[in-house]
């Protein structure tokens, strides 16, 4: 046995560099919040240029502080971990340059071409094909650097925190390409694979989960990290890390059908989403509490650490966040709140208090032992967390009481409740007005907090010398591990995961199974608990010892955390995407578009109408008195990708064909305030003098036509006549209402599109069931 | 830590430590265990009643909902209105407020606050198009005239708004003699 030390420079300079990334990444996105908050209220701040628009800007909001800086801040706390958590380097120095570069750039081409209106409509999900595979590429860089240096570890034991880490590459990976996939028409335009309902589940259990697996899981891996060592107090409860952890990544991913409550999406997923959403509250708690409890003993640092304070006040928001979510989640509050701002507060407490006071604290604690030099103040770094607070208290409540009233009002009805008591959608925008200008005042005053931070931390390394951290480490060259080697057999045949996988699959086959089968599933789950518990209580040890001995195999942990977030996504989407999808219509078929209402469409899409404007119908009295009958499965599921939206800024447009005469939308465009006085809408006055693309419209009817959407097979020639037949209709009723438009105008083509929503083709019932 | 820090005594740190982390090894808290485990069986019994042994689905619920709406509304339509009885509201200053009020929201975009028309006809001229009695002109309000754009208001608006609306635009309009 030979033992021998060496001295080990950690990589920490590719830490500064995605640090700083956050915090710059971090003002932008902030400074692009604050304009489209704006432009809520004053509608000239879009100033009737087409790549500052809201519907363009407000996806480069959320990518920027979603990807940008939570995903550099992300990759900072990471990088930074897990080399001091595990005693080893990173493991490539090429990667990791190649990871911070390719990031920014990946920022960068985001940054300029959602402005630019290449979009793929599809939340989060809006980046052109290119920079998904780009995206993507790189997270496997990322990937094969963390495995990579998890491999070189000297630290056998993984700690809480890598388990998080480890969850987030992988399912971020794996929610990322599923949602992602495309068939390109162009190099920059592309149709999602899945349309209609299958789409909406699809983006849904990523978005929700982005949530959960970008911004939630990593930021609880650093807490794990970060926290301790700013409190310089032992972590609460491993116990309770162990449970929440498990329990937090298997739970979670079911969760994504609350974001589609009430609407077509099949009953079996709408109650999946409501009873995995309310089962996350106690997991997400877990987090919180092995976080406040651990500050326990260290409550007097709190009052002077400004790094504590915002780290117990980020977890509380946590907390607030994720009590909230659930409560979202049960139908008759979420028939009150979804499409309202009482989602965008809910989402702004997790964002601002939850994310953005974790990467404050990360920041000031990193800063000094990064570049060697205490923080330049900390009555500035206490200043920044007394704006952030009271910025982020006005608002959430702001948001809270615009939603609410909103909701309200929009639900609210007379006449025995036979007829709307708001009958115009505008008078319900008007009215929350000034509490949309009090969510600039507290974004303002966050933002305000940043740049004190910015200005701080620049003081603090201004002229100073960057330093990287050190370790000695004892290395033997026998085989330490051979005796703790568990391989996958070690991994699958234990108990935990027996009784687990027993019992999921009991679970499942009562959930989804036929009568008989039913009742075995029950009685099967019911025997795995009682028996799992016996077992638990008869060899403790056995238990606890397989588990320390997975926490040395990083192989089988991961395998074992990604079926344990596999398996809901699978349940879920497998049956509604391989389902017959013209049966699964209930009682209509959506009449398929032509040429140039696709065209259209392909406009709405670019210029992100699903921003302020829904397609979805909801099965609530309120919904169906004020825009007609509710929407059913069939009604889009040619829509590739799906428009349902997810706020309503502006009406539901799932029924407005024929509702308005093409002089209205020609006037509405133009200039909204002219036929809806008091809207806060755009002028979109470029669509009356740009062309439409017509040379794109074979290729795309192509891919349509690969997706399922029965087009036939037209030539060039007939599909440019079709065009050219459609225009010249339109054109000629505009002209007699008394517009001049020409017939190759983008006004055409979208009008089109608004007149042809909510055509469809009834269907004889074949089966109405889902399952 | 520092030594002098006062722990409670059954507490116990697990003997690993990771660069500097400790961890203690506490029992769960009672009321985060009761909430974990009610929202379980809160979940069986949901998945129970709505899946297993539904009553109703969300959309046969909203089919009775409107059915009822419907019948309340037919009814409360039968009472209805004439000539003489419009005439008479359109020369009410407390039905012309309110006419004037939704006419300002829900109208004037396509006809113009003067009622002059726009992307929607003259209403303050004598000719009609689709009739100038005040039923005729309610009929169209209420009923709508899909084919030229004009929606229907009745479903919207509900009948007492409605016939403020005709009311209020047959104020222009002189008395027949």
């Amino acid at each position: 046995m030979s033992e021998r030390k060496i001295t080990l420079e950690y990589n920490d300079k590719v830490i500064r560099q995605f640090m700083l990334a956050a915090i710059i990444w971090g003002v932008v996105g902030m400074l692009v919040g604050m304009l489209v908050a704006s432009q809520l209220n004053y509608w000239r701040l879009n100033f009737n240029l087409p790549w500052l628009t809201f519907g363009r800007l407000r996806p480069l909001h959320t990518n920027a502080v979603i990807f940008a800086f939570v995903g550099n801040m992300m990759f900072a706390g990471v990088y930074y971990s897990t080399q001091r958590l595990v005693k080893a380097r990173l493991a490539s120095n090429f990667l990791s340059t190649l990871h911070f570069w390719g990031w920014q750039l990946i920022i960068v081409g985001a940054a300029i071409t959602l402005p630019l209106g290449f979009s793929r409509g599809k939340e989060y999900a809006e980046l052109i094909w290119p920079i998904d595979i780009a995206v993507a590429f790189i997270w496997v860089v990322f990937a094969v650097n963390f495995f990579w240096t998890l491999a070189r570890r000297h630290e056998r034991s993984l700690y809480v925190a890598i388990w998080f880490y480890i969850a987030t590459i992988i399912t971020v990976a794996l929610l990322y390409i599923v949602n992602h996939l495309s068939i390109p028409t162009s190099l920059l335009h592309s149709y999602p694979m899945f349309g209609g309902v299958q789409d909406a589940l699809v983006e849904w259990w990523y978005g929700h989960n982005a949530v959960a697996f970008f911004l939630t899981t990593p930021i609880l891996g650093i807490m794990y990290y970060f926290l301790p060592k700013a409190a310089e107090r032992p972590v609460y409860s491993y116990r309770l890390s162990v449970i929440h952890f498990w329990s937090l990544v298997f739970v979670y991913i079911w969760a994504g059908p609350h974001h589609l409550l009430n609407t077509a999406l099949p009953s079996w997923l709408q109650s999946l989403g409501v009873i995995f959403s309310l089962m996350l509250w106690a997991p997400s708690w877990g987090g919180m509490l092995n976080g406040l409890f651990t500050l326990r003993s260290a409550w007097d640092k709190l009052r002077t650490d400004p790094v504590l304070k915002f780290f117990g006040a980020a977890v509380t928001f946590y907390g607030m966040a994720t009590f909230e979510g659930p409560l979202l989640s049960i139908k008759s509050v979420n028939a009150l709140a979804h499409y309202s701002d009482w989602i965008i507060a809910h989402v702004h407490g997790g964002a601002l208090g939850w994310n953005g006071f974790m990467a404050a604290g990360m920041f000031y604690w990193l800063a000094p032992r990064l570049w060697n030099r205490p923080l330049h103040s900390q009555a500035l770094a206490n200043l920044h967390f007394w704006l952030g607070t009271a910025g982020i208290l006005i608002y959430v409540s702001a948001l809270w009481t615009a939603g609410i009233t909103q909701g309200f009002m929009l639900n609210a009805t007379t006449d025995n409740g036979t007829v709307l008591a708001y009958p115009n959608f505008l008078e319900t925008l008007t009215t929350i007005r000034p509490m949309m200008l009090f969510r600039v005042v507290g974004g303002g005053l966050y933002f305000v907090g940043w740049l004190l931070l910015v200005y701080n931390i620049y003081r603090t390394i201004r002229g100073a010398q960057a330093v990287n951290g050190t370790i000695e480490v004892f290395i033997t060259d026998d085989d330490k591990d051979a005796d703790e080697r568990l391989g996958l057999g070690g991994a699958f045949f234990s108990p935990p995961v027996v009784f687990a996988v027993v019992g999921t699959l009991c679970a499942c086959s009562w959930l989804f199974g036929g009568d008989l089968l039913k009742l075995a599933g029950l009685f099967g789950t019911i025997t795995a608990v009682i028996l799992a518990w016996v077992h638990f209580e008869a060899c403790k040890n056995k238990w606890g010892d397989w588990y320390d001995r997975l926490l040395v195999n990083v192989m089988p942990f991961t395998v074992l955390t990604f079926i344990a977030v596999a398996v809901g996504g699978l349940i879920q989407i497998i049956p509604t995407v391989i389902v017959n999808r013209a049966e699964n219509v209930e009682d209509r078929r959506q009449t398929p578009y032509t040429p140039l209402e696709l065209a259209g469409r392909d406009l709405y899409v670019s210029e992100g109408c699903y921003n302020c404007h829904s397609q979805m119908i909801r099965t609530l009295v309120p919904d169906v008195l004020r825009y007609g009958d509710y929407s059913r499965l069939g009604e889009s599921i040619y829509d590739h990708p799906f428009q349902w939206g997810s706020r309503r800024i502006g009406p539901d447009l799932a029924r407005e064909g024929s509702k308005y005469p093409n002089i209205w939308h020609y006037r509405h465009m133009e200039d909204p305030r002219s036929v809806s006085a008091g809207s806060n809408m755009p002028n979109y006055p470029w669509l009356l003098t740009d062309k439409t693309d017509v040379a794109d419209l074979p290729a795309k009817l192509a891919v349509q036509r690969m997706l399922g959407v029965p087009y036939p097979q037209w030539t060039e020639a007939q599909i440019v006549e079709n065009v050219a037949q459609q225009e010249n209709a339109i054109v000629a009723d505009l002209r007699t209402a008394g517009a001049d438009a020409a017939p190759d105008h983008q006004i055409i083509a979208i009008i089109a599109y608004l007149q042809k929503l909510g055509k469809f083709e009834p269907v004889p019932a074949i089966t109405t069931t889902a399952r | 830590m520092k030594p002098n820090d006062p722990l409670p005594p059954e507490d116990e740190l697990r003997h690993h430590t990771y660069d500097g982390i400790q961890e203690y090894d506490k029992r769960l808290p009672n009321w985060w265990l009761l909430t974990f485990y009610g929202t379980i069986v809160f979940a069986i019994f949901y998945w129970l009643v709505t899946q297993h042994f539904p009553s109703s689905t969300d959309a046969s619920r909203l089919q009775a909902e409107m059915a009822r709406i419907d019948a309340a509304k037919m009814a409360s339509s039968t009472a209805a209105l004439d000539d003489a009885t419009l005439w008479k509201m359109s020369r009410n200053a407390v039905v012309l407020e309110a006419g004037k009020a939704t006419y300002k929201a829900t109208c004037a975009s396509c006809h113009n606050e003067a009622l002059t028309g726009g992307i929607g006809p003259n209403l303050i001229d004598k000719i009609w198009i689709h009739g100038g009695r005040p039923t005729e002109v309610l009929a169209v309000v209420t009923n709508g005239v899909l084919a030229k754009g004009m929606p229907s208001w009745g479903p919207v608006l509900g009948a007492q708004k409605v016939s403020e609306v005709a009311a209020y635009i047959m104020s222009f309009q002189e008395l027949p003699k």
